[in-house]
């Protein structure tokens, strides 16, 4: 386990028994609760009323922060978000905005009432700022939030938070953000709860020492004014009802906000199968210079009307890759929430009482002090969350009810580039520092009834926007050449993945070269999994082209569109690095699409030609991926029956069956498995076949998994949209590995992993027992 | 004695009310015709001609002008019943209309859409991409060209739109708002190629910055200019034949009119003319009574509108969202924020009580309408709790169905919550008001006011019953019910009352403060460009005004604050005070000390609105007064109202309105009938009926 610092374990913060945390508290705060004969007194009536009242105060917090700070990350990717919370600190809700940070909120409060009562005191009038992400209430150091309590008659009543992530808090990183970060020592300084705003004043003494750490002070600072803006603005709307329907009663409701939200996830959840389900997922490098791959592991067990999360197994802490506990729980409220609360108000707090999680300590998603951690949400957390969505799209595949639930891996994080340099346009040159947003269009995964959605954004930010074009070329100092989707890069299956883009910058109004850190995963392993058979969606890939001759094409009436174009050598960008634009280079981004549903080869032809007629698939990837032959822009039946069947015998000749083919039952008798398999009643036991041809896979009476043909071999076969060559990024073997039907040589999984990669979709007891 | 008439296009009916600037006001309703929608306009005129008591011939002949809203342009592109657009944009950005920014996937969805991220999808895109092409040119954020207009790029770009059989070509350069020169030269090169193609330039419909909701804007605009184009020339014919007087003019979204002939070239900006209506005539009210600040709600059937005046003046915005896309136009800010009546009430999956989004629409329709609905409404509720007679609307023929709204609602809501058919339909009624009481409270609050300093209007057929409990739940004092003539036509009243109004805008952004130079240069631009399309609208105008504003924010937010400007020649000190009132009311917005100035203030855009006053101001005309203060002479009938689920229902007195006066005094719990509307004075309220006709309801002393 890795090494900790004595003293640190001061600053982890846990959930804890709200009973037992008040009780806890000193006569000097007294805290206003209700009674469970209370809660239960309500009618329906009133219920509805105040909890619709309590919604609309979070919603106009929301607002006014959004529109007050002056951030892009803002205001543009909407990495932010915010809460009213209990008395003790349990979400009574959040906001639709980044949905990790729900799992962080309730920490810093819990924190703050058990090291901060006492001295200097929590009263009426203060606002406390955080951004140690062991406290909580962020993830990594560059989510700030500012939360208050609120009283009534003299007695502690609720919570409210703002959270949003700040551009540059210090550090040796631009952004905050150092590659080469082997320790948080290198990062922006982890702030435990401070009292910036003392009887309804901002402090200046501390807000000044706050904003001094950062390049961009300015922004720092009315961002700083937008947290406690928002705040104010949730005190002053939640006194008024208060005013109107009384503390208790509005207590009461917000108690059976979040036990009404717990209750209906528990019924959800009673409606699923009983069972296990296991993911693992990657990071390709921990920073810079690294070339291994990181795993994390989940088993997740779902009991009646409980989850669990068991992540043992999962590797150690690494360079910058790791989050503290708020991260891993983040992660997995990031996939819960839309996939399972989708129609259930999100009252965290009642929501989170329906899982438990098991990690040991010191490993990447729950990394001990002094690790690095400013990767922590758009790394590990997010990897947390899409291998929780990945284990209960399974879960849920088993069922139609929530078949529309289920989705295939989307882009697994946020392709991070920071460019910062001198803008030479004004009068006056001035320092930028931009963080560039376009990455967050990204592809979801595909879907049993949907393909997933081009460009949609990411999963994990509900309302996330990217930025104009104008806005970004007004405010720096560079020309986006072109803004794009890129066809072939979602995903292949019978639903297709959302198709990703790209960018391509150069700078403009700087003669000087602009300073780049790279910060990104699934480049060299695919993140962003298929299911059911479906492929990945396409590995990111980052390039600088050197001496680019850009601004010669320009002047010579030549817009170029493909790096092919340019001139120059290209630079590969690893997964984290450091470098600079010169004024002649050209900055390519490319980010990730999401992963397909089901097997390519049984998508519907005319969804193929209609793909390619709004540039989501060429010509040749639905030749190579889909088998779909096209003349003139329309199918040709009788070729793509003809390369349909050639692809399965392809996937015949290369596979190894280690049997000799069993039984077969009449697939319209089974019940539904996935996309591919079905339960099928013999002789008083459930045995595993194919939905499409009905051999049988598995008989838990023999077998502990499912006998399918396999094939593993170099990641091209996947596609032109995985790297051919994953060497450039680790040293790992990285393979592509699909797994088929021995009858049909349907696909029952596609992936690029690691040659080491587990094989979950085999376990034979996460579909039937004996 | 000249007229005014106002046409109102709606979904179902056609409203015309007639103004004869002496005091004499007609309405008349027809049904719309959505195959033609001129020949409902020419039916509404027929009627109103007949209840003027004079010939169609002869009352257009004395027409000065009609104003015409018209819910056709918009209808169209919700239904997407537009024809095929062409899109011509810079080389290696024609995407963006597919990317969205990644918010088109969300944008204008209702709270629990938006919470529901895998039931969002972005299948509603603007034109499929065969009809998007790119051609070589670039500027940059100066206007300066970086590559110039590569014209056979334009030419083989535009062959492959017009072989494809487009007729309408949407034109949308990167920083063509800075530079239009790129974009007119692609308009000429198009017409060189087809002279009949209808070409909407960016730099024209909408020249702000921020491409995709410009280039969204621009299509937009050339799916439903061709359409709006023959229409109105068809229907201006028609006009023209009847002989009408004076010329048509349309309703635009920031409330003022355009003439018919000017509309289709910057179509867009009709596109919202049918909600503004309302708005508009809650202004002329207010100046009637003295009101300077209103909060206008306006409930249908199927939705619930809310706009709001300030200080006399409509409250606007710059952008409205239409299909989930930003669409750059002016408006006046209209709030869909309910379902109206037809707003269906369920149980959730955690045993509570919900009421809406969802709505019965008009067909179904609710359970009581006997139109196969099944699922209970606030309609339906109403009609249960006595508020609604059996009988249907006073002007109805139609009897409601109170068996069926009680099983609707026994089955759906009293079963599972184990309440009594009558406390369900009771707990309908005050989840709904207090429900759109917060929504109402959004929405006022967030213009950075405070609702109790508002006066409520209610109109529309669903508003009335509600509007007193709902208005009280946000803390205004004072509802108004308009119950005179124009009752049932409150939008083509607005309609009649509206003058020219005209904007034009410009992004330019900068530093603050912009020297006063330059500043001075864009709105002086920005208003000769006004005079002169004030010139071709065919009209004298009483008088002309200008107001120009610009949008501030600091550094980079993403929203930005409209801060007016003086008029006349700017100097350094004007450019520092338009600074300093941004700093107040961002303050006043969000609080004292949200602001930070150390940040920097940068402008993004500059407008100037051009208002040119007509010589109509349509006075409703004055009721009879009462001779008593008591109302005993109106009363209809008493029957059984429930408006309080704590007193349940109590013998309430019925007043049939034809027969109240001006100075009857009506104590609550009361019901008033009028034959488009019911009205309710809870209990502790007091209803007034004023000089005009309309209802007053106090909710509070």
């Amino acid at each position: 386990m890795a090494m900790t610092i004595p003293g640190s374990e001061h600053f982890s913060s846990r959930p804890i028994d709200p009973d037992v945390l008040a009780a806890g508290l000193p006569d000097s705060l007294p805290v206003h609760s209700v009674t469970q004969e209370q809660i239960d007194a309500l009618d329906p009536l009133t219920y509805e009323v105040v909890r619709h009242r309590l919604w609309s105060v979070t919603d106009e917090m929301g607002e006014a922060l959004k529109r007050m700070s002056g951030s892009p990350i803002v205001t543009d990717a909407n990495d932010f978000d915010f809460a009213i919370c209990d008395e003790v600190g349990q979400e009574v809700q959040v906001g639709l905005y980044n949905t990790m940070l729900a799992g962080a909120v309730d920490l810093a409060v819990y924190w703050t009432l058990q090291h901060r009562v006492r001295n200097p005191g929590v009263k009426e009038g203060d606002m406390f700022l955080c951004n140690d992400p062991w406290v909580g209430g962020g993830l990594h150091q560059n989510d700030v939030i500012v939360y208050q309590p609120i009283f009534h008659d003299g007695k502690l009543f609720a919570w409210t938070s703002a959270i949003c992530h700040e551009p540059d808090l210090g550090g040796v990183g631009l952004g905050s953000f150092s590659p080469a970060a082997q320790d948080v020592f290198s990062e922006a300084l982890p702030t435990p709860p401070i009292k910036v705003v003392r009887d309804f004043e901002i402090q200046d003494d501390v807000a000044e020492a706050w904003i001094r750490r950062s390049r961009v002070p300015l922004l720092v600072n009315l961002d700083l004014r937008a947290k406690v803006g928002a705040n104010t603005v949730g005190r002053k709307r939640l006194h008024a009802v208060i005013d109107q329907y009384g503390a208790d009663t509005v207590k009461a409701v917000m108690k059976r906000m979040m036990s009404d939200a717990e209750g209906r996830l528990r019924g959800k959840l009673r409606n699923l199968p009983d069972g296990s389900w296991s993911a693992t997922g990657y990071q390709d490098q921990s920073h810079a210079g690294d070339r291994a791959v990181h795993q994390i592991t989940v088993k997740m067990t779902k009991a009646d009307d409980h989850l669990t999360f068991d992540f043992t197994g999962t590797d150690e802490q690494a360079g910058l890759i790791n989050c503290t506990y708020a991260g891993l729980r983040g992660g997995v409220m990031l996939a819960l929430m839309p996939m399972l609360a989708n129609d259930i108000p999100w009252s965290a707090g009642g929501l989170m009482r329906c899982f438990d999680l098991i990690s040991e300590e010191g490993t990447i998603n729950n990394a001990t002090f002094p690790a690095a951690v400013s990767r922590a949400p758009i790394g590990p957390a997010w990897s947390t969350g899409s291998l929780v969505a990945e284990c209960l799209s399974q879960m849920m595949d088993r069922t139609v009810e929530f078949g529309d639930r289920v989705q295939a891996g989307c882009c697994g994080t946020h392709d991070t580039a920071v460019l910062a340099g001198l803008d030479q346009r004004g009068e006056v040159p001035t320092p930028f520092l931009n963080i560039v947003m376009d990455v967050m269009a990204a592809g979801y995964g595909g879907r049993p009834g949907a393909d997933g959605m081009d460009t949609g954004g990411l999963f994990c930010i509900p309302m996330g926007r990217i930025p104009d074009v104008e806005m970004t070329e007004y405010l720096y100092p560079l020309m986006t050449l072109w803004r794009r989707e890129e066809p072939d890069s979602g995903g292949p299956g019978r639903h297709r993945g959302g198709v990703s883009g790209s960018s391509a910058f150069i700078p403009y109004g700087t003669d000087l070269p602009v300073g780049l850190v790279v910060a990104s995963s699934g480049k060299g392993v695919s993140q962003n999994t298929g299911l059911a058979g479906g492929y990945p969606g396409n590995t990111a890939v980052g390039v600088v082209a050197r001496d680019a001759g850009v601004k010669r094409l320009l002047a010579e009436g030549t817009l170029p569109l493909r790096l092919a174009e340019l001139a120059g050598s290209q630079d590969l960008q690893a997964c984290y690095g450091e470098t600079q634009v010169a004024p002649d280079d050209l900055l390519y981004l490319h980010w990730q699409g999401g992963g397909g549903y089901g097997d390519p080869l049984l998508r519907e032809p005319e969804l193929v030609a209609h793909d390619h007629a709004e540039g989501k698939v060429t010509s040749t990837g639905a030749e190579a991926s889909y088998g779909v032959v096209l003349r003139d822009d329309a199918v040709d039946r009788t070729a793509t029956e003809a390369l349909r069947t050639r692809l399965r015998e392809e996937r015949r000749a290369r596979s190894t069956a280690d049997v000799a083919p069993g039984p077969s039952h009449a697939p319209s008798t089974g019940k539904r498995l996935d996309d591919n398999l079905v339960a099928v009643g013999v002789d008083g036991v459930e045995v595993v076949a194919c939905a499409h041809c009905g051999r049988q896979l598995g008989d838990p009476r023999t077998d502990t998994v499912l006998t399918l043909a396999r094939f593993e071999g170099p990641t091209s076969n996947a596609g032109s949209h995985v790297t051919d060559d994953p060497g450039q990024y680790v040293d790992d073997e990285i393979v592509f590995r699909q797994l088929c039907c021995p009858g049909c040589y349907t696909a029952i999984y596609s992936g690029v992993v690691p040659a080491a990669h587990p094989q979950h979709v085999i376990d034979l007891d996460r579909y039937v027992q004996a | 004695m000249a007229y005014v008439i106002g046409v109102d296009v709606g979904g179902t009916f056609t409203d015309a009310v007639l103004d004869d600037a002496a005091g004499t006001i007609v309405a008349a309703k027809a049904p719309s015709t959505p195959a033609d929608y001129s020949q409902g306009v020419m039916d509404v005129l027929a009627v109103l001609a007949e209840n003027l008591g004079e010939p169609l011939e002869r009352m257009l002949a004395k027409t000065h002008h009609i104003a015409h809203g018209t819910t056709s342009s918009l209808n169209a592109l919700v239904m997407g019943n537009v024809p095929p657009v062409g899109f011509i944009t810079t080389r290696g950005h024609r995407d963006s209309i597919y990317i969205m920014n990644v918010e088109g996937r969300y944008l204008g969805s209702a709270p629990h859409q938006l919470q529901n991220v895998m039931g969002q999808d972005k299948r509603h895109v603007l034109i499929p991409k065969r009809h998007a092409v790119e051609v070589t040119e670039r500027l940059d954020r100066d206007g300066t060209v970086v590559v110039a207009l590569d014209e056979e790029s334009v030419r083989s770009a535009v062959h492959s739109l017009l072989d494809q059989g487009i007729r309408s070509i949407a034109v949308s350069l990167l920083w063509s708002f800075k530079n239009a020169v790129h974009e007119q030269r692609i308009r000429e090169i198009v017409g060189e190629l087809d002279p009949e193609a209808f070409v909407a330039l960016s730099s024209e419909v909408s020249p702000r910055i921020r491409e995709y909701a410009r280039n969204a804007t621009t299509i937009m605009s050339a799916q439903i200019g061709p359409g709006l184009r023959d229409y109105l020339g068809r229907l201006e014919s028609r006009l023209n034949d009847g002989g009408l007087g004076g010329p048509l003019l349309v309703m635009q979204s920031n409330g003022g009119a355009i003439a018919a002939s000017e509309a289709p070239s910057t179509a867009i900006s009709t596109v919202g003319s049918v909600l503004t209506g309302g708005v508009v005539g809650a202004v002329s009210l207010g100046e009637q009574l003295g009101h300077r600040n209103i909060i206008s709600t306006d409930v249908g059937g199927t939705t619930f509108l809310v706009g709001l005046v300030v200080d006399g003046e409509p409250v606007r915005s710059s952008t409205t969202i239409i299909n989930h896309h930003p669409i750059n136009v002016p408006t006046l800010e209209v709030h869909a924020i309910g379902s109206g009546g037809g707003a269906i009430a369920w149980i959730d999956h955690g045993g509570n009580l919900q009421v809406g989004p969802r709505s019965a629409q008009s067909v179904p329709g609710p359970a009581c309408y006997g139109a196969g609905g099944t699922e209970p409404t606030n309609t339906d509720a109403n009609l249960v709790l006595g508020i609604l007679p059996e009988s249907g609307l006073l002007g109805g023929r139609k009897a409601l169905d109170v068996e069926a709204a009680r099983d609707a609602i026994r089955t759906r809501v009293a079963e599972p919550l184990g309440l009594s058919v009558e406390d369900a339909a009771a707990a309908i009624y005050a989840v709904q008001n207090a429900q759109t009481g917060d929504l109402l409270r959004k929405t006022v609050v967030e213009t950075g006011h405070d609702p109790r300093n508002f006066v409520l209007y209610a109109f529309g057929g669903a508003g009335p019953a509600s509007c007193a409990a709902y208005a009280a739940e946000v803390g205004v004092r004072e509802v108004v019910v308009p119950l005179g003539p124009v009752a049932s036509g409150f939008s083509a009243f607005g309609l009649a009352a509206s003058d020219v109004v005209l904007a034009q805008e410009l992004s330019d952004p900068g530093q603050m403060p912009v020297p006063a130079a330059t500043a001075q240069g864009h709105f002086e631009e920005l208003e000769r460009r006004l005079g002169e399309a004030l010139g071709r609208q065919g009209l004298t105008f009483e008088r002309v005004e200008y107001a120009r504003t610009i949008d501030l924010r600091y550094t980079a937010q993403l929203a930005e604050v409209t801060v007016g400007v003086p008029a006349g020649a700017l100097t350094g000190a004007d450019m520092v005070a338009v600074m300093d009132e941004f700093e107040r009311k961002y303050a006043g917005l969000y609080g004292e000390g949200t602001g930070f100035s150390g940040a920097g203030i940068q402008s993004i855009t500059l407008r100037v609105q051009a208002t040119g006053a007509l010589p109509f101001n349509p006075q409703l005309p004055k009721l009879g007064d009462a001779d008593t203060p008591d109302p005993a002479e109106a009363l209809a009938a008493v029957r059984r109202v429930c408006l309080d689920t704590v007193v349940g229902y109590v013998e309430t007195p019925v007043y049939d309105y034809r027969l109240l006066r001006h100075g009857h005094v009506i104590h609550g719990p009361a019901v008033i009938e009028v034959p488009t509307t019911t009205v309710v004075v809870p209990p502790h309220m007091t209803g007034t009926v004023d000089h005009l006709g309309n209802l007053s309801i106090i909710t509070r002393n």
